[in-house]
């Protein structure tokens, strides 16, 4: 076991609100030289981009280096819970069932930006119209249900921030979502704000929510874990065999 | 003025039916928003909420800011659970198919305002 320092909230150019530049070569090239082992792809309710950022990794690092398919789905209550997949499979099973929730009618809003469905090497396969960061009809409890149900782990995304957290829309953690962690943003990590969270007695990440190549790894946990896997951050997460998550 | 009297001059379903609103303290302040953060450190005592959030913590939010009633705009409405929670608690749900800006109008109208200070 060592440690591992995983940045698991980056968007890629799916996202309307993030850089073009965000290609699946650039992110991982900007993830290694950050020194980040693990990342985990979470664009606005949509895995489409997972698959070719994981092979982007693959063929930069074999197995050195880890991508966790995730999304960061927005709920009816404009809270964002970052979703993480065992596999690219399950996030786009879960990706589908999200695109059934989201608003009809929201199409050629390209204002917002461009939104790419890319190939592993940047190459744009197509362009989603529907604006995918706009809300989603399935409230907190039940996005966390479908999460769960696709196996993955959910976290509420940067609890610390004054909008689009779940503390911000809803005052305090429902008791009805089992949250799996909370997420901290770097600004938060950086004013030391972590601690404050302490107390909901859920595991704490810090991760960057990065738009932007250079600011991957911005927010980071270290992960003491065996490999760069989806398996062993869900084991951390839990504390199983000594695995444990520390914040830098 | 009482719940009953604001809830009859608005139009407003009372969607907790155990609480007797006529026997309600006098309504003389309200607040308007969708974030229960902000509720939580705005919100005037023994005042209204206009939201259309309808999520169960808006009622654990109401008991800590003390509010008297919530009042759902749009023709939102919570689940039977936040109903239930919200009877037990004492806070008196209401709800309108107006939106949130029409309702807030004629609360100002007949004499509520936002802020005790």
């Amino acid at each position: 076991m060592r440690p591992m320092a995983a940045d698991l909230h980056v968007h890629t150019a799916l996202s309307p609100c993030a850089d073009d530049d965000m290609t699946p070569q650039a992110i991982v090239m900007a993830a290694i030289a950050a020194e980040i082992d693990i990342i985990a792809v979470c664009d606005h309710n949509s895995a489409e981009n997972t698959g070719a950022v994981q092979e982007a990794a693959r063929s930069f690092a074999g197995d050195l280096f880890g991508v966790i398919a995730g999304m960061e789905i927005t709920t009816a209550e404009e809270a964002h819970i970052v979703a993480l997949f065992p596999d690219v499979e399950s996030a786009m099973n879960a990706s589908d069932e999200v695109a059934c929730h989201l608003p009809e009618g929201l199409t050629g809003v390209r204002k917002y930006g461009n939104q790419y469905v890319m190939d592993a090497t940047g190459e744009v396969i197509r362009e989603v119209d529907a604006l995918l960061s706009w809300a989603s009809d399935l409230t907190v409890s039940q996005t966390v249900t479908l999460i769960h149900k696709h196996g993955g782990l959910a976290v509420a995304a940067h609890v610390d921030r004054p909008s689009f957290s779940i503390i911000s829309q809803l005052g305090f953690m429902p008791e009805d979502a089992e949250f799996d962690a909370v997420e901290i943003s770097a600004a938060g990590a950086k004013d030391g704000r972590a601690t404050e969270f302490e107390a909901l007695g859920y595991p704490i990440i810090v991760a960057s929510d990065a738009h932007f190549p250079d600011n991957i790894g911005d927010g980071k946990a270290l992960f003491h874990i065996d490999s760069p896997v989806f398996s062993e951050v869900a084991l951390a997460f839990k504390g199983v065999g000594n695995r444990s998550i520390q914040l830098a | 003025m009482n719940l009953a009297a604001l809830a009859d001059s608005l139009g407003l379903e009372n969607l907790t039916p155990e609480i007797n609103l006529g026997q309600s303290s006098e309504i003389t302040h309200g607040y308007a928003s969708d974030l229960l953060s902000d509720v939580l450190a705005h919100a005037p005592r023994g005042g209204v909420l206009v939201t259309v959030q309808v999520h169960l913590n808006v009622i654990a939010v109401s008991v800590h800011a003390d509010l008297a009633a919530v009042i759902f705009a749009l023709g939102r409405e919570p689940d039977s659970a936040t109903r239930e929670k919200a009877a037990e608690e004492g806070i008196c749900l209401l709800a309108s198919k107006a939106p949130a800006f029409e309702i807030v109008g004629k609360l100002y109208e007949m004499g509520l305002r936002g802020n005790k200070a």
